[in-house]
């Protein structure tokens, strides 16, 4: 089981990393979601074991740990509004500069920087 | 005094005032009396720290152990205290300067909940909700002025930082099932009887989360376009209040926490560090606008810290506490005073290029000294580096100082007379931590016996 959860935790966050890697916002926004999800699945897996689930534990048996549970409900909620505000600022990217493509932007940026130098060189 | 204090005044401000529009004289000053309400709140608690010891309560009244643990101490009320303030110079200049949306004031006020509260938590979990907290607001200030390339640069810090602190979250995951614990005080106990093989990779995981918080070479990547886009006030935010996470979090987890994984580690910690240094340095003197130089001088200038840290030790510590203190309040000033033009700004810019080349009688001479002081014991190399940088930050910082303030014609108008006095008045703070050191170093080097003195 540790070794599944390992190796799906391995897998979210090498596919995130490689979608963070794309020249396309969206991409990069659902590459960062899978790599929150991978998170939190590690710290599910920080404690896992057999046993009763937490509530009202009475009598004998062994009792799962409730403490990651909602460590991993903090983070899924964290998760959320964070992936919300990753798209509300692609969105905005978009509507300022109107594209969502890196290398497109990144030639803007270099454009407006050499604006800005023959600005200086004029003065 | 209870450490809670300062981050329930934030909290609750933060709250009222996102229902507020910023953009009204009357809130952006009630935004402003809030942040001096917990600034005044957090030096109490520092005064609180340094007279009677750490103070420690659990949330909501339950036992030890059950409850989530807030505790202050010498070296996370120091941080608070540093941090508050330099949000509140920095509101201060905005709320004069005229704010221009809706939504700044309660930003700037989470932002110093999610400080406040990861600086006096007791909780490695909870010390993570709260850095979120801290960025999520920071990301959304990186965008105020909705610029096209401020958009773009809000992005960019965003995502970087969001995958560090991600990476932090697995290193948490990491931390609690070596130790069965999320309180910082039992989890230093009992990590230190686990085989390093497993606390290596944990720490390198929050080792990368915190540099890359700090923006130290080679995680500094995103750190120029977000300093030299963003507005001043909230380059001085992020510059002077924000990278103390990075600091702070280095020393918590690093010194406090995984000792024996941070002196494992240490010649690493010493190169990037003095790469760091060069790096920024050398980048800082090839360029020629002034928040250029500053996000690449931000980039040479923690390089000390981490140089500070990996020497260890209580003289290393306690340098690397001095200096992540002054610095932040180095670039405050300087990036609060970037824009602005006039004999009283140029005065304060002068005091802050001072104190970031290390000239007495700036804040800055005192922290370059302990921090060669403490780089003596590690030979000529080390020691010649350290110098090498200091003396292309004198370069650097008077290349921009003439560039800016010298020529007359570029002049801009400057700002009203109460905005360059907000500036002055940071100035005047550099300035008077240098002449009567002795307080500072009181300070540092308390919180450094502390966490040289192992857990707690």
């Amino acid at each position: 089981m540790i070794l599944l959860l390992a190796a799906t935790v391995g897998t979210l966050f090498g596919s995130g990393a490689y979608l963070m890697l794309k020249p396309d916002l969206l991409r990069i926004v659902a590459g960062l979601v899978l790599v929150s999800n991978a998170a939190i699945l590690a710290l599910l897996a920080a404690a896992l074991d057999r046993g009763r689930a937490p509530i009202l534990p009475l009598g004998d048996g062994a009792v799962s740990d409730p403490v990651v549970q909602a460590l991993a409900l903090t983070g899924i909620v964290i998760g959320l509004a964070v992936a919300a505000l990753l798209f509300v600022l692609a969105y905005q990217v978009y509507a300022t500069s109107e594209t969502i493509d890196l290398d497109e932007l990144s030639q803007l940026e270099t454009r407006r920087e050499q604006e800005l130098e023959q600005e200086e060189v004029s003065v | 005094m209870s450490p809670v204090l300062p981050l329930m005044i934030a909290w609750v401000a933060a709250v009222v005032l996102a229902l507020l529009d910023s953009r009204r004289r009357w809130v952006a000053w009630l935004v402003v009396a809030a942040l001096a309400l917990v600034f005044a709140s957090s030096l109490a608690l520092l005064l609180d720290v340094l007279a009677h010891g750490p103070r420690t309560t659990v949330a909501g009244g339950w036992p030890m152990g059950i409850g989530i643990v807030f505790s202050a101490d010498a070296l996370g009320a120091t941080f608070a205290a540093v941090s508050v303030g330099v949000v509140l110079a920095a509101v201060l200049f905005e709320a004069l300067h005229g704010t221009r949306s809706r939504t700044f004031g309660a930003l700037a006020l989470f932002l110093t909940t999610g400080l406040c509260g990861l600086f006096l938590t007791g909780d490695v979990f909870n010390f993570y909700v709260f850095f979120e907290l801290a960025m999520i607001a920071a990301y959304s200030l990186t965008t105020y002025g909705q610029e096209a390339r401020q958009l773009r640069a809000g992005l960019v810090f965003a995502v970087v930082n969001l995958l560090g602190s991600f990476i932090f979250l697995i290193g948490v995951a990491g931390l609690y099932r070596v130790t069965g614990t999320l309180t910082m005080e039992l989890v230093a106990e009992r990590v230190a009887t686990v085989d390093s093989a497993a606390t290596v990779p944990i720490a390198i995981s929050l080792l990368v989360a915190f540099l890359v918080k700090l923006g130290l070479f080679p995680f500094h990547f995103w750190l120029p376009t977000v300093y030299a886009s963003a507005r001043p006030a909230v380059a001085a935010i992020l510059g002077g209040a924000l990278a103390n996470i990075g600091a702070y979090g280095l020393l918590r987890f690093g010194a406090d926490i995984l000792p024996e994984t941070l002196r494992l580690g240490a010649p690493v910690l010493l190169v990037l560090g003095i790469a760091s240094l060069l790096y920024g340095s050398l980048q800082a003197v090839a360029r020629r606008s002034a928040p250029g130089v500053l996000a690449y001088s931000s980039i040479g200038q923690v390089g000390y810290v981490i140089v500070a840290l990996a020497i260890g030790g209580p003289v290393g510590y306690a340098a690397a506490i001095l200096y992540a203190v002054v610095n932040s309040l180095n670039k405050a000033l300087l990036f609060l005073a970037s824009e602005l033009r006039g004999w009283l700004v140029g005065l304060a810019f002068a005091v802050g290029a001072l104190s970031v080349a290390g000239v007495p009688p700036a804040a800055g001479f005192l922290a370059k000294l302990e921090v060669l002081r403490a780089g003596v014991e590690q030979g000529a190399v080390v020691l010649g580096l350290l110098v090498l940088g200091s003396a292309l930050s004198f370069v650097y910082m008077f290349q921009i100082y003439q560039h800016d303030f010298w020529r007359e014609e570029r002049s801009v108008p400057a700002g009203g007379r109460a905005i360059g006095a907000v500036t002055a008045s940071v100035a005047v703070v550099v300035l008077a931590l240098g002449l009567w050191p002795e307080p500072l170093l009181a300070v540092s080097r308390r919180a450094a016996a502390m966490l040289a003195g192992g857990a707690g």
